[in-house]
């Protein structure tokens, strides 16, 4: 059949731009952005593939997340969207669970927004050091269950957690507050040296040191231990 | 040795506007009413001149006396080295009475007496240049005679036929009075361009005024009797026609050595016709014909627009030409635009045919075939203009549907591209705006898919 816009054969075409072409193309390059952040973050700071919770390994990531995401002009919806990326890995070709959640952590302290939302039940896997360092004035609601060390270093921010955490839960928080709808882990609030946490659920282990702060179950204080008169 | 072929090109135009000069200088004096690029015009000596050498059709109206008639026998004599005697001898005249016989052929009554059939064709049929007055003092019954002979240069009278190889048609038509009548649709959409032949003004009318109208440097009784002895003789039409043509020649021949008068001979009329033809259009200048033809063509509710449909009010597209219009443009359009915007190029000097040959051709081949709604007349013609209303309103469409394109020519551009593209196979969505082409691009993609 005879094509009537022969003449336009050589004439350089746009495709249709839609408003909804242009959003999904800039999410596109935000979430490139981001996922070459995670991998570069991997990339220093995993040279052996094993990555061990030390303190100084943990500021050395963070520090080092901070900086490569920096430039990325990015929100929540890219946050929740890079979890389902390390969930299912199609784009990620390997997830340590270390850093990603130092990244992702990173992320949320440094979101434009104060109040960040992460829907998680439908991922398979937890992602630790959630609210790591999370600042005074940010509101963490984590949907879904929790990995180990939620909340650790707390910086005066509050974290709601509507499922369950793992261990170490508020490990070494310094400040704010953390509630856990559902059962914490082993060594809930170690090292912690100020603020509260909240657990509504079954409790498997408080830390062994705990410098300050007070922890909750199910409204009732239970640390410090209340000091009674006898 | 042969003659380097832009030379040829070169020449073959010189001599053109060589015509157009001469005849505007010494035989048609009349304003300039159009302007390409930097040069101005005469409308009706310059379509004259294309018609005759695109073997167009040109209708030229105005009052009577204004020379509508002389601006055709001038031309026509120049471009096909006619004497101006032949060409009034084959002249047909538009009036009620008028008879077949008298236009296109009769029986050899002498032949038929001895039981053979013969036609004697008029001289109309048989020349290339075919002058109609007052066309429009034809009854619509008779106009119908002449439509086959006016679009293919078909000639039929009883069992004979002649095709005539090479011609042009001028008709004149006068402004509506009590003895003319309508020109039917099919008939007045078979010429190219209507031109108008204006009044030239106080002082230039003075100076044809002055000049003596029984001398024409064109008029040769000599050749002129050759030219009829010939074209009266009993004999098959083409070889008839190898006589006219060799005649021609000496005709042209002593009106250069006698006059200085050079005209167009077949041969070159050829090859300057084959020069016109091979000039490109650029993409703007394709792009905005199918912009203007989208709007003369289109209907959102109907699919197209249709002479016995109407559109009604509160349409999306009541800012376009399709919802002032009655008809739809017919295909005949376009062959019109292309062919003298093409010649207009080639007249000057021009590489490819671009949309200011397009926009000064375009009223001239639009005028006569839109059938304008009753309340947009209404609101036009009580303007202030220099044109007759229908050449008035069409310059102004063409004016309307530029404007739109130049606003939106890259998108349309893009549009018809991405169209390409998608009708070859590429997994592409048409391009979307508010304008009837995107419409009838979306259509063509659907449909071709």
């Amino acid at each position: 059949m005879i094509n009537p816009f022969e003449d336009f054969k050589e004439y350089p075409y746009e495709k249709k731009k839609i408003p909804l072409d242009r959003i999904v193309q800039a999410k596109e390059k935000v979430m490139e952005q981001i996922v070459e952040g995670y991998l570069k973050l991997v990339e220093e700071e995993v040279k052996d593939l094993v990555w061990l919770v030390e303190h100084s390994r943990l500021i050395k990531a963070y520090s080092s997340a901070l900086r490569t995401i920096q430039k990325i002009d990015y929100d929540i919806d890219d946050i929740e969207e890079l979890c389902l990326e390390l969930d299912k890995g199609d784009r990620i070709p390997y997830l340590i669970s270390g850093p990603a959640g130092i990244y992702l952590a990173a992320l949320c302290n440094n979101a434009k927004e104060e109040k960040i939302q992460l829907r998680l039940h439908e991922l398979k896997r937890a992602f630790h050091f959630l609210g790591y360092r999370l600042p005074e004035g940010k509101t963490l609601i984590l949907k879904g269950n929790a990995g180990d060390f939620i909340g650790a270093s707390l910086s005066g921010g509050k974290i709601i957690v509507e499922g369950s955490a793992g261990n170490w839960a508020g490990a070494g928080m310094i400040d704010g507050d953390l509630v856990i709808t559902d059962n914490a882990g082993q060594n809930t609030g170690a090292w912690m040296s100020g603020g509260e946490i909240h657990i509504e659920g079954h409790i498997i282990g408080i830390g062994k040191i705990i410098h300050g702060g007070r922890i909750y179950h199910r409204g009732n204080l239970i640390r410090p231990y209340e000091t009674t008169t006898r | 040795m042969a003659m380097p072929k832009n030379r040829e090109e070169t020449n073959g135009r010189k001599k053109v506007r060589d015509i157009y000069e001469f005849i505007r200088d010494n035989l048609y004096l009349n304003r300039p009413d159009i302007r390409v690029g930097d040069e101005y015009f005469n409308s009706a000596l310059l379509f004259s001149l294309l018609s005759a050498l695109n073997r167009g059709k040109e209708l030229i109206i105005g009052e009577p006396g204004l020379g509508k008639t002389t601006s055709a026998e001038y031309v026509g004599a120049m471009t096909y080295r006619l004497p101006l005697g032949l060409i009034w001898a084959s002249e047909v005249s538009g009036h009620p009475e008028q008879t077949e016989e008298k236009i296109i052929g009769r029986p050899d009554l002498g032949r038929l007496n001895q039981g053979e059939e013969v036609v004697v064709w008029s001289f109309l049929a048989q020349l290339p240049v075919k002058i109609v007055d007052e066309i429009n003092r034809l009854p619509e019954t008779k106009q119908s005679m002449i439509l086959d002979g006016v679009d293919r240069g078909n000639w039929e009278y009883l069992n004979d036929v002649i095709i005539n190889e090479e011609y042009c048609l001028f008709a004149t038509a006068n402004y509506q009075d009590r003895g003319t009548n309508t020109l039917i649709a099919p008939l007045i959409d078979r010429f190219d361009v209507m031109v108008e032949s204006g009044h030239p003004g106080p002082d230039i009318a003075l100076l044809i005024g002055m000049k003596d109208r029984h001398e024409n440097v064109l008029r040769s009784p000599e050749y002129e009797r050759n030219f009829q002895e010939i074209l009266l003789e009993r004999q098959d039409y083409h070889e008839k026609m190898h006589l006219v043509e060799a005649l021609c020649n000496r005709f042209g021949d002593h009106m250069e050595k006698e006059f200085h008068i050079k005209m167009l001979s077949k041969t070159e009329r050829k090859r300057i016709r084959d020069c016109m033809e091979k000039l490109p259009f650029d993409l703007d200048a394709n792009a905005f014909l199918r912009t203007m033809i989208a709007e003369l063509s289109f209907c959102c509710k109907y699919g197209q627009k249709r002479s016995d449909e109407h559109c009604e009010e509160g349409c999306h597209y009541t800012g376009f030409l399709c919802y002032h219009i009655k008809n739809c443009i017919s295909n005949r359009f376009p062959t019109s635009v292309r062919t003298y915007s093409q010649s207009l190029a080639w007249l000057m000097g021009d590489e490819a045919v671009s949309i200011d040959h397009m926009k000064a051709v375009l009223p001239y081949t639009l005028a006569h075939r839109v059938q304008w709604k009753d309340e947009f007349i209404s609101q036009k013609q009580a303007g202030q203009r220099r044109d007759p209303l229908q050449i008035f309103m069409a310059k102004e469409m063409v004016n309307e549907v530029y404007r739109r394109y130049n606003e939106q020519g890259h998108r349309i551009k893009n549009a018809l591209a991405v169209a390409y593209q998608a009708l070859s196979g590429k997994d592409l969505e048409p391009i979307e705006g508010d304008h009837p082409i995107y419409v009838e691009i979306k259509r063509d993609i659907e449909e071709g898919r």
